[in-house]
């Protein structure tokens, strides 16, 4: 039964061809799919779906992990929210960091990209070290910038040298601990959105270049006319990409400064952390936060699509 | 270290014709004043390169070469750079000196490879599905699954914590078997790589009358080495690296990966910079090297999901 060709018109396309050899066995396909997709339909109802909307039920409620009653409360976690002070200095910073650490990543990423997309000697062996960064953990980043940062570490070491004499302790300033980590994000970050836009420059026809060459252009102008608005796409993803992270920036802050000095690092992240477990009580406040978070990530992806799609039209 | 990634180098696909424009203005308008020029600009743009590459570089560098100095001499002022009397016994110290050191490569190495391992089967296997087969709501499920990539992992953490901690695995090895057993970027990953291969094959086992099963295993896992080496390569260094989960998931101080041990180690003795710094160098060897021996599917993988 599996083989006889069924008599139906012939149809146009190789998918068309085998349901029409294979009859019933449509049955057996689709039975077959349903079974190999069903971890991910098991990953998607219990933790994404019902994840979520456990998430805003908890968010709603008074919520104690030890306690047995955890009662509704309506809005009043989000309400609370608008007049605490550690949520709004964590989201200051928290946006702070990212406006900063999204735009340079970015664009230092880009020129990474366009340095390398080059015939350039040795090529290879600058793509592998300058990725180097980004293959470290956050926790071996952090342990090598605590190192960096120290009053005698390689930073003020390396000021020494070109006649710069300071012990700034730049972690425990309340001046310089969140642009220290800004630095050190964008550092380790660049790199892997520098192999994105490498990938897509290798897809731009050589021809285009080819063309504006013998029209003249230089190549400053040849950047901005021609390769940025055909990148368009992969810089909204690696926008995108960069205001998820930013947004969610954790381990470096809990693990160099634990939000210090004085909430000068204090992230929504490391808030939420503290939330749901430094305190009792806290967790449908943990919720609340991390949802904000969450509405407000959305909501500037959203932003930077409609900006960096509409942008320019050549 | 440097030296190595380079001899990797030539296995790199590379198949990048952009002709510089140096040469292509050397031909139109020759005569040596223009040589010149792009001589200069050769050497301007190696020295660009060099500075970068001391920029990103440099850190590790020092790294390694602390870890072979005493804490006092990675901090001293004026500072050293070649340790001035080599100290590799500062590894033997990690070992002995930060608690539980053994147990927490263990700790790391065995949910890593596990989790590669539910990866490579799963994530290919919902791929296939994607890719090949037609069942019902297929198109709506692929939807999603595309569109809650976006959701922020935050989000889903006091849920899933509570979850977790109800459902008696946290603290356990299976709370990472549950979180990350299929991963929507590299399910995506598989998908995109059994839509390029061609169906050829598949309509002849078909013809034999062998089952989905049989054609998935027997007949496309082999043809998706490839891919199959970008998710285990990049759910190997998402593995590896990862700090949040253990902080999260992981309470007792036996349940404590390489990263968390780390940095709890610091936390406890801030002044021990050459143990730290040696702790550091163990901690990203793995994936170092792993980095190295896959680097073509790393990259790709990469360019593919934009993850790391």
């Amino acid at each position: 039964m599996a083989v006889s060709v069924a008599p139906q018109a012939p149809a146009a396309t190789a998918k068309g061809t085998r349901r029409s050899k294979r009859g019933g066995m449509a049955i057996a396909e689709r039975r077959a799919g349903l079974l190999f997709v069903a971890p991910y339909l098991a990953f998607f109802l219990i933790l994404q779906l019902a994840a979520l909307v456990f998430a805003f039920w908890v968010s709603f409620h008074h919520y104690d992990l030890l306690a047995l009653d955890n009662p509704f409360v309506g809005l009043r976690n989000y309400a609370r929210l608008t007049i605490n002070e550690d949520f709004l200095i964590a989201m200051r910073n928290t946006t702070e960091y990212a406006i900063v650490v999204v735009i340079l990543q970015t664009v230092f990423a880009l020129l990474l990209a366009v340095l390398l997309d080059s015939k350039i000697k040795g090529r290879n062996f600058f793509r592998s070290t300058w990725y180097t960064p980004s293959i470290a953990s956050s926790v071996v980043i952090s342990m090598i910038f605590l190192y960096v940062y120290h009053p005698t570490g390689l930073l003020n070491s390396i000021l020494g040298l070109v006649g710069i004499h300071t012990t700034e302790a730049y972690l425990q300033s309340t001046t310089w601990a969140l642009p220290a980590i800004m630095f050190l994000n964008i550092w380790t970050t660049a790199p892997t959105f520098m192999l994105m836009f490498l990938a897509a420059l290798q897809d731009i026809p050589k021809e285009i270049y080819e063309a504006s060459s013998v029209d003249g252009a230089s190549a400053a102008r040849r950047l901005f006319s021609i390769t940025i608005p055909l990148l368009r796409p992969i810089i909204f993803l690696v926008v995108s990409l960069g205001i998820i992270g930013c947004f969610q920036i954790f381990d470096q802050a809990f693990i160099m400064t634990h939000g210090g000095p004085l909430k000068a690092t204090l992230t929504v992240a490391l808030l939420i952390y503290q939330n749901l477990f430094n305190d009792t009580g806290t967790v449908g406040v943990a919720c609340a936060e991390a949802i904000v978070l969450g509405v407000i990530i959305f909501a500037l992806t959203l932003i930077s699509r409609r900006v960096i799609d509409t942008k320019i039209e050549y | 270290m440097a030296g190595g990634l380079a001899e990797v180098e030539p296995e790199i696909n590379a198949p990048i014709a952009v002709a510089s424009m140096t040469g292509r203005r050397e031909r139109r308008e020759g005569g040596d004043s223009t040589e010149r020029v792009n001589q200069l600009e050769v050497i301007v743009r190696y020295a660009l390169y060099i500075v970068i590459t001391l920029f990103l570089f440099v850190p590790f560098v020092m790294t390694v070469l602390s870890s072979f100095k005493t804490s006092a001499e990675v901090i001293a002022f004026p500072p050293t750079f070649l340790p001035s009397v080599w100290h590799p016994e500062n590894y033997l110290s990690v070992l002995t000196q930060i608690n539980g050191f053994p147990r927490m490569v263990f700790n790391s190495f065995f949910v890593t490879l596990v989790v590669v391992a539910l990866n490579l089967f799963f994530d290919s296997l919902v791929g296939y599905a994607f890719a090949r087969l037609e069942f019902p709501f297929k198109k709506t499920l692929f939807a999603i699954m595309i569109a809650t990539m976006v959701i922020p992992g935050f989000v889903f953490i006091v849920p899933r914590y509570i979850m977790l901690l109800n459902a008696h695995v946290v603290d356990t090895y299976f709370a990472f078997m549950v979180l990350y057993f299929v991963q929507p970027a590299y399910i995506l990953l598989m998908t995109q790589f059994f839509k390029s291969i061609p169906r050829d094959l598949e309509e002849a086992a078909i013809v034999d009358g062998m089952g989905w099963f049989g054609i998935f295993w027997k007949i496309i896992l082999p043809l998706a080495r490839p891919a199959l080496l970008a998710t285990g390569i990049l759910t190997f260094a998402g593995m590896w690296n990862n700090f949040l989960d253990w902080i999260i998931y992981m309470q007792s101080p036996n349940m404590q990966n390489i990263q968390l041990g780390l940095a709890t180690f610091r936390g406890a003795y801030q002044n021990q910079w050459n143990l730290i710094m040696a702790g550091a160098v163990l901690a990203i060897l793995p994936i170092l090297i792993v980095y190295i021996a896959g680097q073509r599917y790393f990259v790709r993988g990469i360019a593919t999901t934009g993850m790391k």
